[in-house]
C-alpha cells in the first residue's frame, strides 16, 4: 500500500511490531502480534490494538479516535510485508474482537480494497467457508496472503 | 520504546520496519491470548478450497 504510514520497531523475531499513533488525542502506542495458529495450510493471526498506557497490555476494545485511521491501517499493512519477509507468504487472519469491530474492518478493507489487492489475495471467512472478498458482504473474519 | 536504529528488514517485499535488538512481547497479553484462542477455533473449520491450499 503506497499509503503514508508511521515508522515501526519490530526485533529479529519479527512477531511483535510497535508504533506510535499521532493525532489531536495525542501520540497513541499501538501492538501488532502475530501468532500462528494453523498448518496445513500454514496461517498466522493477526491482533492489533492500543497498548493500554496504564497495563502496558495491548487491547483492541479501546476506541482512540485518533484521526489517522488510514496511516494506522497502511502501517498494520506494511508490517505484513516484513512479517512475510521473514516467515513467507502464509495466510495471515484478522478478526475484531466483537462484531462491531469485525464490521469495522470489513468497512475499512472495502474502502481500500483496490489498493490492498495490488500486493495481496484477501478473503472473507464466513463459517466454515472462505470466499473471495467482496464488498457489502458481512464476514466473521478476513484472510490475507501476500502475493 | 527503544530508539536504536539497526537496520530495516531484509527480504522480498517492501518491509520498512526497524528493527531494533529487543521489542517487548505482547504474545501473552490476555486480549492477544484470548483472541488467539478464537482464531484458532474459527480457522481450524476453515475448508480451504484446494486452489487456496497452493
Amino acid at each position: 500500500m503506497n499509503f503514508e504510514h508511521y515508522s515501526y520497531i519490530t526485533d529479529n523475531d519479527f512477531k511483535d511490531y510497535l508504533f506510535f499513533s499521532s493525532g489531536p488525542k495525542g501520540r497513541i502506542k499501538k501492538g501488532v502480534v502475530y501468532t500462528r495458529i494453523r498448518d496445513k495450510p500454514i496461517v498466522y493471526n493477526l491482533a492489533f490494538g492500543d497498548v493500554d498506557p496504564v497495563t502496558g497490555e495491548i487491547d483492541d476494545n479501546i476506541i482512540s479516535n485518533n484521526l489517522d485511521r488510514d496511516i494506522v491501517l497502511a502501517t498494520v499493512a506494511n508490517t505484513i510485508h516484513d512479517f512475510c519477509n521473514r516467515y513467507g507468504n502464509h495466510y495471515i487472519f484478522a478478526t475484531g474482537s466483537n462484531p462491531a469491530r469485525t464490521r469495522l474492518y470489513q468497512m475499512n478493507i472495502s474502502r481500500l480494497l483496490d489498493e490492498i489487492c495490488i500486493d495481496f489475495e484477501v478473503y472473507g471467512v464466513i463459517g466454515d467457508q472462505e470466499y473471495k472478498f467482496q464488498r457489502n458482504v458481512n464476514y466473521d473474519g478476513f484472510l490475507v496472503k501476500r502475493k | 520504546m527503544p530508539e536504536v536504529k539497526k537496520s530495516t528488514a531484509k527480504g522480498g517485499g517492501p518491509g520498512k520496519a526497524i528493527v531494533v535488538e529487543k521489542v517487548d512481547s505482547h504474545a501473552n497479553d490476555p486480549f492477544v491470548v484470548k483472541k488467539v484462542a478464537r482464531a484458532k477455533e474459527m480457522v481450524s473449520k476453515l475448508k480451504f478450497s484446494d486452489s487456496l491450499m497452493k
